[in-house]
């Protein structure tokens, strides 16, 4: 290893880590079609705000495919808590420990299914910044995928790519809001996989807005 | 799996007949499949005519129309609201669709696979009532149908069993041109002829000052009456005319219109207002326009093909000709006629592709859109043997430019590989595990590099070498310039013939495939993984052919031959004394060929696995005699290749 690097170590990487990171390699072409691309829809429901001391209590995700919801591809993994998270899990009516599954098994689980799919969620880089802290002991240090944030993109259809972000009201833009606006029936229950489907029916949605303005390939919704 | 997802799903399809009368289990199940698509207001869901899909829809949210079109005039069947189940036409008879749907307002649609559907419908026997007793939405029309009762249960079991309609595709979709060509008697025959190719069209039709029509006159009357009798091209066209005209109108049907024709044996049928000749001429029908009605036909299939550049319209042809294959293969078709005609259909895609694609790069690269290049199928489709959509190998090879042209020229070959790749994806090819594909920038080469990289396998057979053989050696060239592909055959056989050697690996290497029945003659099935307990027709019984026949072909130094059948015809006539043997080889890859794309049309996917119990005894045992020509051909190439001998 060479001595620049010394000073950050990193753990070494796990083999289905590897294996997630050469799944990576390839990059998705600019020019391919939306209905061609796979993403990932996916909603984390954790302890609290702040990652550097909250942990995950449940996953979920959903994948879009050919702009359908495939129902057969969704997971759901409720990871192991440090005792403490434990009650606060069980008063929102989830998951006792027996079933809970450690955290090699939830990466691996996880990396399995995100694949090289596009992810996308709703504030996607809170989710994320929270299943890499959950994924650094097992050698992943980013997330290699492409991602789309709901959020974002619901701004750039209304307001334009330019938009002023200082202009406008970002709690218009709240899951809830975004639902109610876009008459998906919401759902009270608030659980990680419920709300990776909200957002992926949102998705649709802003997909198919993003049609009618042009946006028709990779490259375009991305950017 | 999601279980909170899954249970969402299922509340929502409980609430509604025939969900709601099914257990737990079933419902879950049912639920575990839904696909959920979202539909914008005006779009179409699926098209009345179009081929049913392996799902049927219920309506979560928005409206739905379901309309019928007859002759260009849209009534509404019904209009679906939530909850609303709709398109059991797969379901029941998987024929086409008889009605249109249009979302009329922003809807979710929750697609449910038809097989997943049709266990319960077995064992449930209200389930089964719901739908017989019509309750689903549009399903009048499949009542009208199936007049005859008994028709419904055939109709499980023989999915295109009747073909009446697939000839018709949509009967309503016959044009009638309204626009007419039409002159007066007193023109003269030069005028005539003149105004009928101005215009492009076969026929001109005779009208007096009302209107009224008079006479016909057609191309094979200028012919037969004109030229052939060397009449005088002044004279007035009335005098070489038919009259008098059969007419009909519009509104008698298609079906009435049709037999008109063939009765007369006419090309061209005249419509007028009432039907007589007493009224003025309205429209004229060809047997070109029905030619063109004539749904799933390779001729009608190729020909929309050359007149579309829109990928999903490709994609919805590429589907026709899917159904077009199922029918072929459930009525025993010649392979060699089946694979033809999809192999055409496919490389005309490609054509499509490249089209498309050059249109838009050559703009941006001027100095290469004449740089003379091939498209390199292979595997499956180099060998002309790609029924189903399964996986794309395809290469580019161009020819060497100049030293200082050359990254650009890779550049744009690469981005021209990108472009036909993914319309190909687009029109449903599945993309190639290996990466062995036109958008891999190792795969898209000049000439100079193809060469070395065969020489290099060649001259160092290693394993993985000699894996790639088996999909490069069938390259075909599909496009524009084939001498730049004929070049590097020749060059591969050069190669060859200085190193003799390479065949023995060659023949090693076909002697690997995995052995298709076990110790006690039973089949060889998958021990774990996704496959479990299946039998994998492709690696363990056409593999070993296909090798077979490409060592044997490449040693009697055959070019042109890549399609395993015919190259084992081929074989029989090289070596006359072993001509039964490859006759027998030849046969049992047809019916390997004919078995995996059944399977494959059955269930969705590529067909690479059967399960062997599901296998009827006579089916078990027809695949099981095609097994017999692979050991004894791989004792011959045993014994010719000295494989005992030769180190491994």
């Amino acid at each position: 290893m060479s001595w620049w690097k010394l000073g950050k170590k990193s753990n070494p990487k796990k083999d289905f880590v590897k294996e997630f990171l050469l799944k990576n390699e390839d990059k998705i072409p600019d020019i391919r079609r939306i209905d061609q691309l796979e993403f990932v829809v996916l909603d984390t429901e954790t302890s609290g705000l702040n990652p550097e001391k909250d942990q995950i209590l449940s996953f979920g995700a959903v994948k879009i495919w050919n702009l359908k919801i495939m129902v057969s591809e969704s997971l759901e993994l409720y990871p192991m808590t440090n005792t403490g998270f434990e009650s606060s899990a069980k008063i929102h009516g989830m998951v006792g420990a027996e079933s809970r599954i450690d955290l090699e098994e939830f990466g691996r689980e996880l990396l399995q299914f995100l694949g090289n799919g596009i992810l996308v969620g709703h504030h996607i880089g809170f989710d994320l910044e929270m299943l890499l802290k959950s994924l650094t002991p097992f050698g992943l240090d980013r997330f290699p995928n492409p991602v789309i944030d709901t959020l974002n993109l619901a701004i750039r259809l209304e307001h334009g790519p330019m938009a002023d972000w200082n202009q406008i009201n970002q709690n218009d833009y709240s899951l809830d809001r975004l639902c109610t606006k876009f008459g998906i029936e919401p759902d009270d229950r608030h659980t990680a996989a419920g709300d990776a489907l909200l957002t992926a029916q949102l998705f649709q949605k802003l997909l198919f807005k993003a049609k009618q303005k042009g946006i028709e390939n990779f490259s375009e919704l991305v950017r | 799996m999601s279980n909170v997802i899954v249970n969402r799903v299922a509340e929502f399809l409980k609430r509604f007949p025939p969900f709601s009368f099914l257990e737990k289990e079933d419902l879950q199940a049912v639920a575990k499949s839904v696909e959920i698509q979202f539909l914008e207001k005006g779009e179409t869901l699926f098209r009345q005519g179009e081929a049913a899909r392996p799902h049927f829809f219920i309506l979560k949210e928005g409206s739905i129309q379901l309309i019928e079109t007859i002759q260009e005039k849209q009534e509404i069947k019904e209009i679906c609201d939530e909850g609303d189940v709709f398109g059991v036409l797969a379901l029941l008879g998987k024929r086409p669709y008889l009605l249109s749907s249009i979302a009329t307002e922003n809807a979710l649609v929750y697609a449910i696979p038809v097989d997943v559907f049709e266990k319960i419908l077995e064992k449930n026997s209200r389930v089964a009532l719901f739908f017989a007793a019509g309750f689903a939405a549009g399903q009048v029309v499949v009542r009208q149908d199936l007049s005859q009762g008994q028709k419904a249960r055939g109709e499980f079991k023989n999915p295109s069993g009747d073909h009446s309609l697939m000839i018709f595709s949509d009967q309503s979709e016959v044009k009638v041109s309204e626009n007419v060509l039409r002159c007066r008697l007193n023109t003269s025959i030069r005028e005539a002829a003149k105004s009928m190719a101005n215009h492009q069209v076969s026929s001109i039709v005779l009208v007096d000052e009302n209107g009224f029509p008079q006479g016909i006159v057609t191309d094979k009357d200028l012919r037969n009456r004109v030229l052939a009798e060397g009449i005088s091209t002044e004279n007035p066209i009335s005098s070489v005319m038919t009259t008098p005209v059969i007419t009909r109108k519009k509104q008698d049907g298609f079906s009435n219109l049709y037999l008109t024709m063939i009765r007369h044996r006419l090309h061209h049928l005249v419509l007028t207002e009432d039907g007589t000749t007493q009224s003025p001429v309205c429209g004229l029908i060809s047997d070109h326009d029905i030619f063109l009605s004539m749904g799933n036909s390779p001729a009608v299939l190729i020909h929309a093909l050359m007149n579309t550049e829109d990928i999903s319209e490709m994609r919805k042809i590429r589907d026709r000709a899917e159904q077009m294959l199922l029918y072929y293969l459930e009525n025993e078709v010649s392979m060699e006629f089946v694979s033809s005609v999809m192999t055409e259909i496919n490389d005309l895609i490609i054509l499509q592709a490249i089209q498309i694609s050059k249109k838009v790069l050559d703009p941006k690269f001027p100095e290469f859109a004449e740089t003379p290049f091939s498209f390199l199928s292979m595997g499956s489709e180099g060998r002309e043997e790609q029924l189903l959509r399964t996986d794309l190998d395809n290469a580019i090879l161009y020819q060497d430019v100049e030293e200082s042209q050359r990254e650009k020229a890779a550049e744009y070959f690469l981005a021209l590989g990108i472009q036909i790749t993914e319309i190909l994806l687009a029109c449903g090819f599945s993309p190639c595990p290996g990466k062995i594909m036109a958008s891999n920038p190792e795969w898209v080469q000049p000439l100079s590099v193809w060469k070395s990289y065969f020489s290099e396998w060649i001259l160092h057979p290693t394993q993985e070498a000699l894996l790639r053989v088996s999909i490069f050696f069938d390259f075909r060239a599909v496009g524009p310039r084939k001498s730049i592909a004929e070049e590097l055959t020749a060059h591969i056989y050069q190669q060859i013939g200085k190193k003799k050697i390479f065949l023995n690996f060659l023949a090693q290497n076909a002697l690997s495939n995995p052995t298709p029945l076990g110790f006690f003659r039973d089949f060889v099935v998958e021990k774990s993984g996704e496959h479990k307990d299946q039998f994998d027709i492709k690696a363990r019984a056409m593999m070993p052919l296909t090798d077979l026949a490409r060592l044997l072909v490449l040693s009697h130094e055959v070019v042109g031959v890549n399609n395993t059948f015919k190259r084992f015809e081929n074989l029989a006539q090289f070596e006359p004394n072993y001509e039964e043997l490859f006759i027998q080889a030849g046969k049992a890859y047809e019916i390997l060929m004919r078995m995996r794309a059944l399977e494959g049309l059955k269930q969705g996917n590529s067909g690479r696995y059967l399960n062997p119990k599901t296998l009827g005894k006579l089916q078990r045992q027809l695949l099981k005699n095609t097994f017999a020509p692979i050991s004894e051909l791989q004792e011959i190439v045993q014994v010719r290749f000295q494989l005992d001998y030769f180190s491994k």
